[in-house]
Formats: C-alpha cells, sequence, structure tokens
C-alpha cells in the first residue's frame, strides 16, 4: 500500500477548505476574498486527486482538470470586475460597494 | 515502496500549506496575503506529488502558482490605493464566522474521519500511463465537457478584454475632433464619386 491514508488527504483539506471558508466570511477586500476562494478550490482539487487515488479511477483527476479551467476563468473575470470597480469608485471595499443592494 | 519518506513529505507539505493559508486569511496587509498564496499553492502541488499525481503537480505549478497567483498581483497592483489600507475586520462578523467555519470545519472532518476507508491495495499507474489514461479520457467520455471547457476559457476572454477596455472608450472621441473630421472625407469621397 501507499505511505498515507486517504483520510489523512480528506481532512487536510477539510481544514484548507475551513481556512478558505473563514477568509471569505470576515474579509473585507475582494481581492483576498478572491485568494480564499483560490484555497477552497485547492481543497476541493486535493480532495477529488485523493479519491481518484483511493478508487484507482482516471474522473478523480478528470474533474480537476474543470475545476481549474472554470478557476482560470474565474480570475481573469472577477480580476477584471474588480479593476474596473475600483477604476469608476475609487474604493473596492465591499462595504462600500453596495449600489446593488436597494 | 517506503513508506517513511512518503509520510514525512505528506506531514511537512501539509504544515507547509496550511500554515501558509492561515497566513493568508491572518495577514494584515493586502501584498503579504498575497505572497502568502505562493508557499501554499507550491505545498499542494508538493501533495499532488505525494499523491503521485504527476501531471497535477506540473499544472498546480504551472497555472496557480504561476498565472493565477501573477493575475492576483497585478490586480493589487492596480488597486494600489487599496492596498496601502489595512484591510479591516468586523469583530461581530468575526465570531460568527468563526461559529460558521469552525461547524462546517468539524462536522466535515467527522463524516470524513468515520467513513470506513478500506485501505487500497492497487498501486496508481506510473507517469506515462496515467498521462495516456487521462488523455484518452479528454478526447473519448468527457470530450464535450472539455470543448464547453475551451469555450468558457475563451469567452472569459473576451469578457476579459471588453472589461478592460470600457474605461478607455470615451476617451478618444473630444467634440472639436468630431466636427472637423467629417469635412475631408467627404471632400475626398466626391472625387471618387465622380470617377
Amino acid at each position: 500500500m501507499l505511505g498515507v491514508p486517504t483520510e489523512y488527504f480528506l481532512v487536510l483539506s477539510g481544514i484548507l477548505f475551513t481556512i478558505g471558508v473563514i477568509g471569505v466570511l470576515i474579509k473585507r477586500n475582494p481581492i483576498v476574498i478572491f485568494m480564499c476562494i483560490e484555497l477552497m478550490l485547492n481543497a476541493v482539487n486535493l480532495t477529488f486527486i485523493a479519491l481518484g487515488r483511493h478508487f484507482v479511477h482516471v474522473n478523480g483527476q478528470m474533474y480537476v482538470i474543470f475545476v481549474m479551467a472554470v478557476a482560470a476563468a474565474e480570475v481573469a473575470i472577477g480580476l477584471g470586475i474588480i479593476v474596473a470597480l475600483f477604476r469608476s469608485k475609487e474604493t473596492i471595499n465591499i462595504d462600500e460597494v453596495n449600489l446593488m443592494k436597494y | 515502496m517506503n513508506t517513511l519518506p512518503v509520510q514525512i513529505a505528506f506531514y511537512s507539505l501539509a504544515a507547509l500549506t496550511l500554515i501558509s493559508a492561515a497566513y493568508v486569511v491572518r495577514a494584515r496587509s493586502i501584498i503579504h496575503a498575497g505572497f502568502w498564496l505562493l508557499p501554499c499553492f507550491v505545498g499542494v502541488a508538493g501533495l499532488f506529488a505525494t499523491l503521485q499525481a504527476h501531471f497535477f503537480f506540473v499544472a498546480q505549478l504551472l497555472i496557480y502558482a504561476g498565472a493565477i497567483l501573477v493575475l492576483i498581483l497585478f490586480a493589487l497592483m492596480l488597486t494600489r490605493d487599496a492596498m496601502s489600507l489595512h484591510v479591516p475586520l468586523k469583530s461581530h462578523l468575526g465570531i460568527w464566522a468563526g461559529l460558521i467555519s469552525a461547524g462546517l470545519g468539524i462536522s466535515a472532518s467527522l463524516v470524513l474521519a468515520r467513513q470506513s476507508w478500506s485501505v487500497t491495495t492497487a498501486h496508481p499507474a506510473g507517469p506515462a500511463r496515467q498521462a495516456e489514461a487521462l488523455g484518452e479520457a479528454l478526447i473519448g467520455l468527457y470530450a464535450v465537457p472539455f470543448e464547453v471547457a475551451s469555450l468558457l476559457l475563451l469567452s472569459a476572454l473576451i469578457g476579459a478584454v471588453v472589461l478592460a477596455k470600457v474605461e478607455r472608450a470615451p476617451a478618444p472621441e473630444p467634440p472639436p475632433l468630431a466636427d472637423t473630421l467629417p469635412e475631408p472625407e467627404e471632400t475626398r469621397k466626391e472625387p471618387v464619386g465622380v470617377e
């Protein structure tokens, strides 16, 4: 068998995902929120690959490819929106960007 | 396979990943949070190598530690004025966030740890065979999702260009130029029409 059991990887990615959730909930800067979303996506990728190894199946790795593609698209668009927002409003504090709220 | 080096690698990479992830959340300045992201991504890449997913070890280094991190740092530098401010943290929200996340983390860990994961005896295939299986699945069973992903990336590319161009659209049309420009065009067109 291989050195490290699957559940160690799963618990590790659970902790990493939780750190990402804490960051998304407490941070006020959208770029830092983006970083925490990337942490969460990394945790999910780790889960997929650990389970792909566990079941010796290519599906787990296949989903990671799509997660990476979506993450790249999300970062490009999201950061473009943030920069455009900063140009027009001079702030990116998400407490002050509340035009869509009403 | 020798298990002890793999276990040592796992624990050190897990510690690297978790500590730098905690620093991403805890860092007072945004640029520090951005740079703490690098050891975190590298640690996850190392964990992929521990799992013998060689292709994703390289992909993680290229895409996350390379492209995405550079994009995030560019966005940080383009929003330079916001960078100097410390990230404010609301205390009452922080308590709620801690409670919610602790509940999530504990329940997720319990569910994952209580499941009886039978020990796998099968060795994963070697790097060449794994890449072969991946490529076969990409052009076989997963051909349509693969094409959809490429369309998604294309639309993201176009969308990013459109978002970046929005601000410059009103700049190159000052009113005096617009008045003077049509006249020479009309005079030029008339001889062409006559000929």
